[in-house]
């Protein structure tokens, strides 16, 4: 080490200060508060060390709880689903051929496979749970006001990223279940006036087949959740902006400092994760024999989020010429 | 660790080491969650072996007479690849045809009777040897036996 340099006062002489002498640390790790992520501006001139010390005392409200951690929840659940989906791309093959055959391989031969995949599966469960209630949530509180349309608007973008991203990706495990349950959606799909013949074009024709099948994996792995992870910066740098939504009536706004915060933050991910593996281990999504366009089964039913207006449908007297 | 400041400063020794207990009991909890996870994740992505087994066999390379006398052809087995060569009516020689080099195959020249790697250059003779290039190492030659007419090569 060079003795110009002042000893840390920690007395730990690290790889810290090796490669900040080749790199400003301070620069990188301001990058972070970009994304709204770290809620303070950075002197980017400073030791990193320093600026980490200010930035773990920075005060910041108590946002981990309440109505508040909705928004956090998207985020985390969608890095959970981001880091298992890669790990159930590296085995998954995208063709009618191979999709069943390969998700099986998954599911039933790889060491923890089927862990991953029902992390996955009720994760997204979870997902679309949460981006709902989070929108039912900012309509009721009226926080769709301004200066905070942005934030509304992605909240919606959202509930429709997830939606589409759940039926992107009930297909790909090509079973039975979900090869019918992507048939009836895509008839709904088609139903939409002008916008369905549209994305029927898009989405590589009315019948589900191989064209279908790899549009839908582009989709589901690479465009929407593209999208879905601008919406995130969009949250949380207006959140930055425009502020946190307000406390409750009568309440006075609760500070901790950013490293309760983080210390938070991962306590509520390590709960998040025990609720997912009790679902995960306890209620498995059901995972059927390979899909036949020949043979529809019984059961088929639309996902729980669909269900209202699935029953609302069947008891409708609908004319016939709808 | 959680904890809000005002409580920090405890005044007796006891409270302290109650905090340092339950921070090295967090922490703890903490790793072996994470420990549990890349275990979990290090064992599904340990990739499953698709690899043939290729050592200890006797491949056939096809009938003698079917190779015209400085002939040279590539057999293409499993990752293992070979040449095998009639040098003259009797002499069959096999040499594997992955060059030392980086692994690209080796084309055959029938005219120089010298086998040629397309990616640097590398040329070796029918006996396996570097004549010049880059390749560090001889390629490996194979064992080969004439029985009723079949060539087989003894990987």
């Amino acid at each position: 080490m060079s003795a110009t340099r002042p000893p840390d006062p920690n007395g730990r002489a690290s790889w810290v200060d090796w490669l900040e002498r080749r790199i400003n640390l301070s620069e990188i790790f301001s990058f972070l508060t970009h994304f709204g992520f770290v809620i303070t501006p950075v002197d980017t001139s400073r030791p990193v060390r320093e600026v980490l010390r200010e930035v773990a005392e920075t005060p910041v409200p108590k946002y981990a709880s309440g109505p508040r951690v909705l928004g956090l929840l998207t985020a985390i659940l969608f890095a959970l689903e981001a880091v298992t989906g890669v790990l159930l791309a590296y085995y998954y093959k995208p063709t009618p051929e191979a999709a069943f055959e390969s998700t099986r391989t998954i599911v039933r031969d790889l060491p923890a496979g089927w862990f991953l995949h029902q992390m996955h599966a009720w994760g997204a469960w979870l997902l679309a749970a949460v981006v709902v209630i989070r929108l039912l949530r900012l309509f009721w509180d009226g926080l769709y006001r301004a200066p905070r349309e942005v934030l509304w608007w992605t909240a919606v973008a959202m509930v429709w990223l997830v939606l589409q991203l759940d039926f992107t990706g009930r297909l790909l495990t090509w079973d039975a279940h979900s090869y019918w349950a992507t048939v009836r959606g895509m008839e709904v799909v088609f139903a939409l006036p002008i916008a369905g013949p549209i994305l029927a074009f898009l989405l590589g024709g009315r019948v589900v087949n191989d064209d279908v099948l790899i549009r839908f994996y582009a989709l589901h792995v690479m465009v929407l959740p593209t999208f879905y992870a601008a919406c995130v910066y969009f949250t949380f740098a207006t959140l930055r902006r425009v502020g946190l939504s307000p406390a409750p009536e009568g309440r006075p706004e609760a500070t901790t400092t950013f490293r309760d915060h983080l210390y938070t933050m991962l306590m509520l991910t390590v709960g998040l994760f025990g609720v997912l593996v009790t679902l995960a281990t306890v209620l498995p999504f059901r995972f059927l024999s390979a899909a036949d366009p020949y043979v529809t089964p019984g059961g088929v039913r639309p996902p729980w989020y669909m269900l209202a207006p699935y029953a609302t449908l069947q008891w409708l007297p609908v004319p016939a010429w709808l | 660790m959680s904890a809000p400041r005002e409580r920090a400063a405890p005044a007796t020794g006891e409270p302290a080491t109650r905090r340092r207990f339950l921070t090295w009991l967090s922490r703890a909890f903490l790793g072996l969650w994470g420990l549990g996870a890349a275990g979990v994740v290090g064992a599904y992505l340990r990739a499953p072996e698709h690899r043939e087994k290729v050592a200890g066999h006797l491949v056939s390379a096809g009938l003698l007479d079917d190779f015209k006398i400085g002939e040279g052809r590539l057999v293409r087995h499993g990752v293992s690849p070979f040449y095998v060569v009639r040098l003259d009516a009797e002499r069959v020689v096999a040499l594997s045809a992955v060059c030392t080099h980086v692994r690209c195959i080796v084309d055959f020249d029938r005219e120089r009777r010298v086998l040629v790697c397309p990616c640097h250059d590398g040329r070796f003779d029918l006996a396996g040897n570097v004549l010049s290039g880059p390749p560090p190492r001889a390629l490996p030659t194979y064992a080969v036996s004439v029985r009723a007419g079949e060539i087989f090569v003894h990987l």
